[in-house]
């Protein structure tokens, strides 16, 4: 059976929504205190997922994600480096998503991990947003993203916003590590245009991924868009439904991500029996 | 010589664009750089391991100074720093990487941040940029040109450290034996230090300090400073509720007893086996039965004083204030939703009034408060990982000396832990006393007693305090995820309002007394007196009652979650409150006079109904008049607000507070606080502080039947809903305003009991009065309107039966129930015409309490596709907001209403809703309702709004007036 690992302490706070997720897809997880997994940190070898949630970790301090990636490259880094240099899955959702660009674990261009390359910072309007965006999924070599075109989810950040040098960004997409774009509700790029694209971030970028796909950095929240009852607009979902005679699925847009988590280790058990 | 890390961002970070933007409104074209700077006088400081730790080299370029390596070109630097003592959030956080990279001993980091202006711009507009965007009750400033820049090498490094004067750390006796005139200067201004300056406000009256002086002489000795400050905390309005507990005319057992506990007692009674209450007023907060495993809990605080001064830390402080009355709830529960509430002066107003007669110290203006407040709790509330969907902001002139700052925690916690019911809790005799969290400062001395008398000259700077949700997060974190399940504590409660005398003191109620060695304390800084130590409010700590054997399993966990904690002392039975410093006794009550010493005092009231005659207005144009009355502060979108507050962390909203294609912003939300339940926390709040201008016993049934109407029209079971009452008064030493009170109470006893509504919770604020003075130097009082909010929390059996605002389908029918009167007396209406009136909106219970039974049918029946309870503005408002949150055309008709046009549409009369319906749902619907539901047209192709004869609007323009005020805030 496969572990899920998913972190917090010091501010991190999606944790339990997070875990509920993958548990949803069927894996089996742990919450684990990032001091406790510094005690012990052989217990990444059991792991296969590890995911970094949303959360404040230091209050955004410093920089959103900054403290708490120091904290985890001085004390953690050679564990995690071969974490994900293992056929693993890793996320980071919002914070998480700072967190990992910020250790340089999501996106090397090469295969050395470790490198600042992107920033995540304040965004356009420096306000907090927090609303319901439209996706695309860019081609992408995610295990995360397999068979997912679009994605209706929320956003709540105050610094999203993907910045880079053009040599790093063009890199990226030659790659096929820019993996999420906001787009409007049409499908139509948002341009950077507000509230579509909500934080200014550079061509679009919601989330990205190192060259393998296996870590994906995103700033929305697939995990607050899991379910159909947390829609925006489940209002009228439910009574279309209700008047067409119909049952709503339980399940909306962010769940594929966790299932995809779930079947890329299924695929693989099969591939080693 | 200490070190200053220079971080210059990027040259289009969001923050300079924003400080651009504030000066473009005062005419300034400009470009700004920001630079986040961080000074520390440790030589690790200098090391390039820090500075890396401190910069993102994407879009940052650090440097250390001084001298400055910045090289921008600029006119103008402007620094903004915190003052010595205030919380300093950021610098913690980078003490905290400097002790990661192996620093020692002093790693004290500071934070300031630099602006670099470029633009043809003078001194005096940088100053009033940093009037903006500063506080300089908080914050120091420092203003420099590029030419003294370069010469200097940069800005000043500043360390802002607290130094104190040791000598002062002792326990003074206090002189009682003295004429009532010094009685009463020591009771107003405080003890007298040996300099002859006083020490702030204790708030104690004349009739107190007697009673005092009297136990003193009885004991044979003088009181000790720190008995003094602990007996006005004690005694204090704030934390005794003295106004509601006396007896007020002919009421002996006084307000509270007489009709809130008692309202809820006998709905307890009434409802026997469907009694769903579990701890009503006993605890930090109320709690509810949720399901067979849950109970709810919820508590709605104030900060208006602190929030006058400091908006950002008064509300800050105030919302995770108010998450530790959620953690400290019987064993601990777990804080699911935060909502807030907050009264306002017109933001666009800038009155000249000053707290001083001298004029110097002007008061904030309406703007600056409100963008404070709301960022305070933004900060609070995010950071805390706390969803904050529910909230308001009402808005009266009134307000300007002193906003309302509410702010509400809703928790969760197992009905049972470790098979004990888990609301229950009991500090033991020989228990020991752990606090646990931040460390004791200054700041927050004397909140209690300052918040319980008005703001005037001498209100004390050091109320001010900041709260730190990342310090309070760890802790919450380990106490209610990790350590409330091992049962290692007997007893949890907050350090709220005066400090550890009002925590230790009241817990030491459930054991018979207290011993405090007080020099355990841990302290931010030395030199603090003890008295100091005692009452201070410094934030995010909790005090526990726990067992010898389990302090030291208790103390380790927290400190591997990065959290402090002390043993200070022991829980005791010999009914004596007794603290030493040093081995030396400087406190010795008895826990009887402590608690119950305070004599009665007796209150008489007067009362006369308000209002002016019903004003004969000309009609009006009603197409522009809808429009101008959508942009009314009381009826425009708050969206800006809603989108600042994450209110989709935990996963579990269902119903936000945006709402519909549209955008609306809704008055109730609703959230699915266990992921596996299908059930459902539904929340609003009411108030109508205008109708106080009339008569408060109308100003007090419309706020309840608005709590509990909006809730209603959202799904919530009518049987499954209790109520929380905040009221925020005024002058409450005058007799007219208690006659006020005494009916605005009575009113929400009538009405909570007709409907079966109990209150679980409640807190006051009896002096909402700002006193100082005008642009003349004249004396002014400016008196908050007398407001009581209620707050509704209920349960929905299933979020499938939720309903929204927003209509579904064309071809639907749209339904008013209710009756709509000639009640526009301090209606929206009226004032947008200065006029008050007469005829303020009656509530006829009966009638609305067979309604919400009807509807409770209906939405079982899943009957009704979308539902707007009608409150500020009326029937018009209503049904603009369902064209603009649907985009939908609506066709109506509202002739059955036989007032004049704008009456009708205006009216506030309670007890009404619209609601839309499917049409083969109209059988059915009617039958359920009878002649209470008045059929008044349909959901319609087009992008109009079309009122029969009255008026024909495109949405658009309705939308444009009801988001338009408020967007660019």
């Amino acid at each position: 059976m496969s572990k899920v690992m998913v972190l917090a302490g010091y501010g991190l706070n999606c944790e339990e929504e997070t875990l509920h997720a993958f548990e949803h897809a069927g894996l089996t997880g742990v919450i684990r205190h990032i001091n406790d997994l510094i005690e012990n940190p052989q217990e990444l070898n059991d792991v296969q997922i590890l995911a970094v949630p949303g959360g404040f970790s230091y209050g955004d301090d410093t920089g959103s994600g900054n403290a708490f990636a120091q904290k985890m490259k001085l004390a953690l880094w050679d564990h995690l480096k071969r974490f994900v240099e293992r056929d693993t899955l890793t996320i980071g959702i919002c914070n998480g998503c700072q967190i990992l660009t910020n250790l340089g674990l999501a996106p090397p261009t090469g295969h050395d991990y470790g490198e600042r390359l992107v920033a995540v910072t304040y965004n356009l309007t420096a306000r907090y947003q927090c609303r319901w965006i439209d996706l695309k999924v860019e081609p992408n070599n995610s295990p995360w993203l397999a068979g997912v075109r679009s994605l209706h989810v929320p956003v709540a950040h105050g610094e999203g916003r993907f910045m880079m040098e053009p040599g790093t960004l063009k890199t990226l997409q030659k790659n096929n590590q820019v993996a999420l774009t906001y787009v409007k509700p049409d499908g139509q790029p948002a341009n950077g245009e507000f509230p579509f694209n909500p934080n200014g971030s550079t061509v679009d970028i919601a989330g990205i991924t190192d060259p393998t796909g296996r870590v994906l950095a995103v700033m929305p929240h697939p995990e607050r868009g899991m379910f159909t009852w947390q829609r925006d607009d489940y209002d009228r979902l439910k009574d279309k439904a209700q008047r067409n005679g119909q049952k709503l699925p339980l399940e909306s847009d962010g769940m594929a991500l966790f299932r995809n988590a779930a079947a890329y280790f299924e695929i693989s058990k099969k591939k080693t029996a | 010589m200490p070190y200053r890390i220079e971080v210059l961002a990027h040259n289009e970070d969001g923050r300079g664009l924003q400080i651009q933007k504030a000066l473009q409104t005062m005419g300034k074209k400009t470009t700004v750089r920001v630079v986040d700077v961080y000074t520390s006088a440790n030589p690790k400081a200098k090391s390039p391991e820090f500075i890396g730790s401190l910069a993102n080299p994407v879009v940052q370029k650090a440097g250390i100074a001084p001298p400055t390596t910045l090289d921008v070109d600029f006119d103008w630097a402007l620094e903004i720093g915190f003052l010595p003592g205030v919380t300093d959030n950021i610098g913690h956080t980078a003490s905290e990487l400097l002790t990661l990279i192996g620093a020692d001993n002093d790693n004290e980091c500071y934070s300031s941040r630099l602006y670099l202006i470029k633009g043809n711009i003078k001194k005096e507009d940088v100053e009033a940029l940093a009037g903006e965007i500063s506080n300089k009750l908080i914050q120091r400033i420092s203003i420099k040109d590029q030419k003294s820049f370069k010469k200097d090498g940069g800005m000043e490094a500043v360390l802002p450290k607290v130094v104190l004067d040791n000598k002062g750390a002792v326990a003074d006796d206090v002189n009682l034996n003295a004429a009532d005139s010094e009685l009463e200067k020591i009771g107003k201004d405080g003890i007298q230090n040996p300099d002859g300056s006083r020490r702030g406000p204790l708030g104690l009256s004349l009739l107190y300090l007697k009673a005092i002086q009297d136990h003193f002489k009885s004991e044979g000795r003088a009181p000790k400073d720190i008995e003094l400050e602990t007996l006005a905390q004690t005694w204090s309005e704030h934390c005794k509720h003295t106004i509601f507990a006396s007896p007020i005319d002919e009421i002996k057992d006084g307000l509270y007893r007489h009709y809130i506990k008692r309202a809820t007692k006998e709905i307890r009674e009434k409802r026997g086996e469907r009694d769903f209450c579990v701890s009503v007023f006993s605890d930090n907060a109320g709690g509810i039965i949720f399901d067979d495993n849950y109970l709810i809990t919820d508590k709605v605080e104030t900060h208006n004083s602190p929030s006058a001064l400091d908006p950002f830390g008064g509300a800050i402080t105030g919302i995770v204030g108010v998450n530790r009355d959620c953690m400290g709830f019987g064993q601990g529960a777990k804080p699911v939703i935060n909502r807030y509430g907050f009264c306002f002066a017109d933001p666009r107003t800038s009155p000249e009034l000053y707290r001083n007669s001298s004029k110097t110290e002007k008061i904030l203006p309406p703007a600056n408060i409100m963008n404070g407040v709301v960022r305070g709790v933004e900060s609070g509330g995010n950071c805390s990982g706390i969803p904050t969907p529910q909230g308001f902001a009402y808005f009266d002139d009134r307000f300007v000396g002193k906003p309302l700052v509410f702010v509400g925690t809703i928790g969760l916690i197992p009905r049972t832990i470790n098979g004990k019911p888990s609301h229950e809790k009991k500090a033991l005799p020989g228990d020991k006393i752990v606090v646990a969290g931040g460390r004791v400062g200054r700041d927050g001395i004397h909140g209690a007693t300052f918040s319980s008398v008005a703001l005037d000259e001498g209100s004390p700077a050091t109320a001010v305090q900041i709260g730190d949700p990342i310090t309070q997060k760890k802790m919450s974190d380990a106490l209610i995820k990790e350590i409330r399940d091992l049962g290692l504590y007997n007893s949890i409660t907050d350090n709220g309002a005066g400090g550890m005398s009002s925590s230790i003191g009241e817990m030491a109620g459930q054991s018979g007394g207290f011993h405090v060695e007080l020099e355990r304390v841990p302290l931010k800084y030395p030199g603090m007196a003890p008295w100091e130590i005692w009452i201070s409010e410094s934030q995010e700590r909790i005090t526990m009652a726990v067992p010898e054997k389990n302090t030291k399993k208790l103390i380790d966990f927290l400190a591997r979650r990065g959290v402090e904690a002390h043993v200070i002392g022991t829980y005791t039975d010999d009914g004596r409150a007794k603290v030493t410093w040093h081995n030396e006794t400087i406190m010795d009550l008895s826990m009887d006079f402590l608690h119950d010493g305070l004599p009665e005092t007796p209150l008489k009231t007067t009362f006369t109904v308000g209002g002016s005659k019903e004003p004969d207005l000309k009609e009006p144009n009603y197409g522009a008049s809808l429009k101008e009355m959508l942009g009314r502060l009381n009826i425009c979108s708050k969206e800006f607000i809603a989108t600042q507050y994450d209110h989709n962390v935990q996963g579990t909203a269902v119903l936000g507070p945006m709402q519909g294609p549209g955008r609306v912003y809704a008055e109730a939300t609703i959230t699915k606080p266990v992921l596996t339940s299908p059930r459902g926390v539904v929340l609003s709040q009411g108030l109508f502080p205008r109708y106080s201008d009339i008569d408060t016993y109308h100003m007090a049934t419309n706020s309840l039947d608005m709590a509990v109407r909006n809730v209603v029209a959202a799904g919530v079971d009518f049987n499954h809903l209790a109520l929380l009452d905040n009221f925020c008064w005024c002058s409450s030493d005058e007799p007219e305003r208690l006659g006020q009170l005494k009916r605005a109470v009575q009113a929400i006893y009538d009405l909570a009991v007709l409907y079966g509504t109990p209150f679980i919770s409640g807190k006051d604020s009896m002096f909402n009065d700002f006193k100082g003075f005008d642009a003349n130097g004249k004396p002014v009082k400016i008196s908050a309107p007398p407001t009581l909010l209620v707050s509704s929390i209920g349960v929905i059996p299933d979020v499938e039966g939720s309903i929204s605002i927003v209509p579904k389908e064309i071809g639907d029918l749209v339904y008013l129930l209710g009756e709509t009167k000639d009640e526009l007396g301090g209606s929206e209406y009226y004032d947008s015409n200065k006029q008050l009136g007469q005829n303020v909106p009656k509530v006829d219970g009966e009638a609305n309490r067979k309604l919400y039974a009807f509807y409770g049918r209906a939405v079982r029946d899943r009957l009704i596709a979308s539902a707007i309870a009608v409150n500020h503005g009326g029937l018009g408002i209503a049904l603009a907001k369902i064209a603009i949150a649907g985009q939908m055309g609506l066709d109506i008709d509202l002739s059955h209403i036989n007032l004049r046009t704008d009456k009708a549409l205006y009216s506030e009369s309670a007890g009404r809703i619209v609601v839309t319906v499917a049409p083969q749902n109209k059988k059915a619907f009617e039958k359920c309702f009878g002649s209470l539901a008045h059929y008044i047209g349909s959901v319609a192709y087009g992008e109009k709004l079309n009122i029969k004869n009255i008026l024909k609007e495109d949405i658009k323009a309705l939308e444009e007036a009801y988001k338009a005020p408020l967007r660019d805030y």
